[in-house]
């Protein structure tokens, strides 16, 4: 039997079990702004509410925001104004050093893939393991069948530099599920790759939400946010414009 | 835990090969540090076997007028080896004295001629006294000189030998601060090559640490390889310079040996192979772990 860690017991402490699945608040953007120090202003009086299980897909124009409002809820950024919550916990009361903590519940895919060139596909995905201090029994076991899922189960032994864009992404997302996130972050997951990796992709991402995780992705690609036809924030110049329940890529 | 540093110590391994020609050049530069510690080492200890072997020899000869009896120099042994800073006295009798001499002159026929024209022994009896260390030999001398019996005595020999001993010591002196000096610049020179290589294989890698604190990893465990590979170098650094020190031994034994006879470097070496080894690993962790830290203090941004 696994012992509890530190990151269940987050999890356990922030949800509050009186409401109702769909309804827990996971996170709260309260009159967020970000002023970079070379005076640009990435995010300006974000206010945001996304409940646990739901799926929102991003979009918007390069210079957006999207990144940084992304980057606001795994804590790669502060807000210069304003304050994130994530479950109820504000982020910035979060010191350097528990950081990795917050960062363990949270399930990261980016554009570049970021692999670790030299580690292979079966080591990438391990690393997200051993970080926990997971046993060799438990990587062992879970770790081929995550690929398996993403559809590299015969490749487990290829270095980074040897797949494809899309299957590098595959190994990315593997990684970034194999610790059983609450959410995933997808920044442009699908930038680099070809239209049916690209479904591909999205195809996941929208499982894994049906199982409960939530998913937060950012794109401006219009045909993968299309297929998703979930809720849709749009943002330029660092403000959300609108905030679709259900929606379709409008923005011209 | 210890599950952690297993694999972060099979990590380091890995990382040092394939860090390749950037290892090699810390590691070597570490070893010329620990390599000239050693050496030093090993000179003050040679030194210092030389410095007791001449004091060994050293003593103050006191040499009593033809017309003492030998009653009398007994009595005056007597009340000398009651001084505490005396150790041993020995008393060479006239014949004796004209034995040795003999002896140590048996391949110079001009001397023993001009000995045999001489006819009666020339030579004096005498005490021969050692201190107990080489400091109180003055004392001794002194205490002759004011003693009662100082008209019985011809001369005293012992000034030489205290400039010997000076000028030994001096030289003991000098090698020991050279040595020192040697020892601290290399090793600041190898805490500064072995920070440099830590740091740059932090910039070389600075998207794969950035990565690892995507995915969680907890500043420990981004750390822990670069500690690892630190106190391996060191590692490293003093196998191949125990090898080296014992290759140079062996090398210069048969030079060392035509000085001092009574030092065998090789077996020093075997007995005390633990300590030597011992320390070297210590200095060389100490070193590798010290400059590993600092690089990360400055380079690896948490």
């Amino acid at each position: 039997m696994k012992k509890e860690n530190i990151e269940t017991q987050i999890k356990r402490a922030s949800a509050p079990i009186d409401k109702p699945a769909g309804e827990i608040l996971m996170i709260k953007f309260e009159g967020v702004s970000k002023l970079y120090k070379d005076y640009s202003l990435a995010l300006e009086n974000i206010n945001l509410e996304i409940r646990e299980g739901e799926f929102i897909s991003i979009v918007g124009p390069s210079g957006a925001g999207k990144s940084t409002l992304l980057k606001m809820v795994y804590a790669e950024e502060m807000p210069t104004e304003g304050e994130v919550y994530f479950n109820n916990h504000p982020l910035s009361a979060i010191s350097k050093r528990k950081m990795p903590f917050h960062r363990r519940v949270i399930g990261t895919v980016f554009q570049d893939s970021k692999l670790l060139h030299k580690k292979t596909v079966f080591e990438n995905v391990a690393y997200a393991l051993e970080v926990l201090g997971a046993s060799a029994e438990e990587i062992n076991e879970d770790v081929p069948q995550i690929l398996e899922i993403v559809g590299l189960g015969n490749m487990m032994e290829k270095f980074p530099q040897q797949l494809s864009g899309g299957e590098k992404q595959k190994v990315a997302m593997a990684r970034a599920l194999i610790h059983k996130p609450i959410i995933i972050i997808a920044d442009e997951p699908t930038g680099n790759l070809d239209p049916v990796s690209s479904v591909e992709i999205v195809e996941l991402l929208l499982k894994i939400n049906e199982l409960g995780t939530t998913v937060l992705l950012a794109s401006h690609d219009k045909d993968i946010v299309n297929k998703a036809q979930k809720r849709v924030l749009v943002m330029d110049k660092g403000k959300v414009l609108s905030d679709y329940a259900k929606g379709k890529y409008k923005f011209v | 835990m210890f599950l952690t540093f297993g694999r972060t110590f099979k990590e380091s391994l890995k990382n040092l090969f394939r860090n390749g020609w950037l290892s090699v050049a810390t590691i070597s530069i570490l070893i010329l540090s620990l390599y000239v510690v050693s050496v030093l080492f090993v000179v003050t200890h040679t030194v210092d076997n030389i410095l007791k072997d001449v004091q060994e020899k050293v003593n103050v000869s006191v040499y009593f007028k033809p017309a003492t009896s030998e009653d009398e120099i007994f009595k005056i042994k007597s009340n000398l080896q009651s001084n505490s800073s005396v150790k041993s006295i020995d008393y060479v009798s006239r014949d004796t004295a004209l034995e040795n001499f003999k002896r140590d002159n048996a391949d110079e026929p001009i001397i023993l001629q001009s000995l045999q024209e001489i006819g009666d022994n020339p030579l004096l009896a005498s005490l021969v006294i050692k201190a107990k260390d080489v400091d109180q030999y003055q004392g001794v001398a002194d205490y002759i000189n004011n003693a009662e019996y100082k008209e019985k005595i011809s001369r005293i020999n012992y000034g030489r030998n205290k400039e010997i001993i000076a000028k030994l010591n001096n030289v003991i002196e000098t090698i020991r601060r050279v040595g020192i000096s040697l020892g601290i610049i290399f090793a600041v020179i190898s805490i500064l090559i072995t920070f440099n290589t830590i740091r740059i294989t932090i910039y070389a890698q600075r998207r794969e640490i950035e990565i690892m604190r995507l995915v969680g990893a907890s500043n420990t465990f981004i750390r822990l390889p670069y500690i690892f590979e630190g106190i391996l170098y060191g590692i490293l650094a003093s196998i191949v310079s125990m090898l080296i020190l014992f290759l140079t031994l062996k090398f210069i034994t048969p030079y060392v040996s035509s000085v001092v006879p009574s030092e065998n470097l090789v077996g020093f070496y075997v007995s005390n192979f633990f300590q030597i080894f011992g320390i070297q690993l210590l200095v060389g962790v100490v070193l590798g772990m010290f400059s590993s830290v600092i690089a990360m203090r400055k380079y690896l941004k948490i």
